[in-house]
């Protein structure tokens, strides 16, 4: 069934640049209910994640936003000319999980988790937006005290921080390598 | 910190550390597999199967220290990060053989705060291969915010320059250029307004303009000029970014894809 309002909605995600919110949404078309733009933003994901269709609307970062479907990757690489799309090093991933998993923290903290000076690190995950500074300790020197950013969420495809993976996931994993190794 | 440390932009490869290889003459260490000192400690916990809680202190200092005499490559700022952990285990071992009055209670044990940190550690490490596995799958999912990065692309981040830079280079074409300039000038008029569009068009058409190619090519020192101010002026008002992948490498102008964009994410 297409509602209008569901066709409002997929037009407001498609000029949106980033995540896109109920409450933006609800904004935008006056006086309809929560619960009804919700019901078409779900018909929405449901209907572009169903074969047939190149992008998708995804629920990322507390919103929702138009993606292109993971099976075409490389014909869209070719379009840009771009050979692979870069992941982080290992030591910036570790240094953005002691983040992810310990904020507000500071330098002298995170390096301290990973037995590693991260200041180089820092500078880069900054540059890369997926960190911010959001104040100064109140402690000796006053350092920097820094937190995840949006920019995030929308990288690794989470919604909030609770989606991280959670402790229980983190000791199944352990628990798996322990037995791989013995 | 050393580049092997920085973020720099990795290939898609897997990145468990790599065992040390074997040979007759013992065997060869790579310090740099390991993310740290920690990351050393925990390969070798794992590697004897010693329960982390645990942890007989001599044995693993010993297998440390030859783990340090084995290395490869010598690099002071990290070497220190791992010689501490060294003077760690050897104060804990310190620790232990004191004698104490009374017995040790549980909350004594002077191994408890590396065991701490040994623990946090690993719990960090895993959490790591379960965010690579979210990150490589929202890599393939492309989103409409995505600016595609520069072309030949090194494993050095391109710098965005000021326009100083931009500048200085001119200069030093100009100056260049003024040696082998003999001719007369001709009287052609150049206007800014005309140059601007000719620049964005070009721009659009090639996407990327080499900054010395262009002025090369610029037939007087006037349009030269001219040129240069439209391209400081794109840059000034962010239409256009420029870009040097190294120091001293050309300089190639770019048309912006956010140039429209006014929340600019600084």
């Amino acid at each position: 069934m297409n509602s209008p309002l569901k066709n409002i909605v997929e037009s407001l995600i498609f000029v949106s640049q980033e995540p896109l919110t109920l409450e933006r949404i609800q904004a935008v078309v006056e006086g309809v209910p929560a619960a009804d733009i919700q019901a078409a933003v779900d018909e929405l994901v449901a209907d572009t994640a169903a074969d047939g269709r190149g992008i998708q609307v995804v629920h990322v970062g507390g919103g929702w936003l138009f993606s292109t479907k993971p099976a075409f990757d490389r014909e869209i690489r070719r379009l840009l000319q771009i050979e692979r799309k870069n992941r982080l090093s290992s030591a910036g991933l570790e240094t953005l999980a002691a983040i992810a998993y310990r904020q507000p923290v500071t330098q002298a903290e995170i390096s301290g988790i990973r037995g590693v000076d991260s200041t180089s690190s820092l500078k880069t995950l900054l540059e890369k937006s997926l960190i911010k500074i959001v104040g100064r300790k109140k402690a000796p020197g006053s350092p920097l005290v820094y937190r995840t950013s949006d920019e995030f969420l929308l990288y690794l495809g989470l919604n909030s921080l609770d989606e991280l993976p959670s402790e229980e996931e983190i000791a199944k994993i352990l628990q798996e390598e322990k037995a791989a190794d013995a | 910190m050393t580049a092997a440390d920085a973020i720099s932009l990795e290939q898609a490869t897997d990145d468990t550390p790599a065992l040390p290889a074997e040979t007759p003459e013992g065997y060869q260490v790579r310090l740099d597999v390991f993310e740290g000192p920690l990351d050393l400690l925990l390969f070798l916990i794992r590697k004897k199967k010693i329960d982390i809680h645990d942890i007989p202190i001599a044995a693993i200092t010993r297998d440390y220290l030859d783990y340090l005499d084995h290395k490869t490559e010598i690099n002071l700022d990290r070497e220190a990060e791992f010689l501490f952990v060294a003077a760690l285990l050897i104060y804990i071992k310190s620790q232990m053989l004191l004698p104490r009055e009374t017995d040790m209670a549980e909350h004594e044990d002077p191994r408890q705060v590396l065991v701490n940190r040994l623990i946090e550690y690993e719990k960090i490490k895993a959490a790591c291969s379960l965010l690579r596995e979210r990150e490589d799958g929202q890599i393939l999912q492309w989103k409409r915010n995505f600016i595609p990065p520069l072309h030949g692309e090194s494993e050095l981040e391109p710098v965005e320059l000021s326009l100083f830079d931009l500048a200085e280079s001119f200069f030093l074409m100009m100056k260049r250029r003024s040696a082998d300039e003999t001719r007369t000038i001709r009287g052609r008029d150049v206007s800014v307004e005309v140059k601007m569009k000719e620049l964005v068009g070009l721009l659009r058409e090639r996407r990327m303009i080499d900054f010395l190619e262009y002025f090369e090519a610029n037939a007087s020192l006037e349009e030269a000029l001219v040129s240069f101010f439209c391209i400081l002026e794109l840059v000034k008002s962010r239409v256009a970014v420029a870009v040097q992948d190294e120091l001293f490498q050309t300089i190639r102008v770019w048309l912006r894809k956010d140039a429209h964009r006014t929340d600019h994410h600084e």
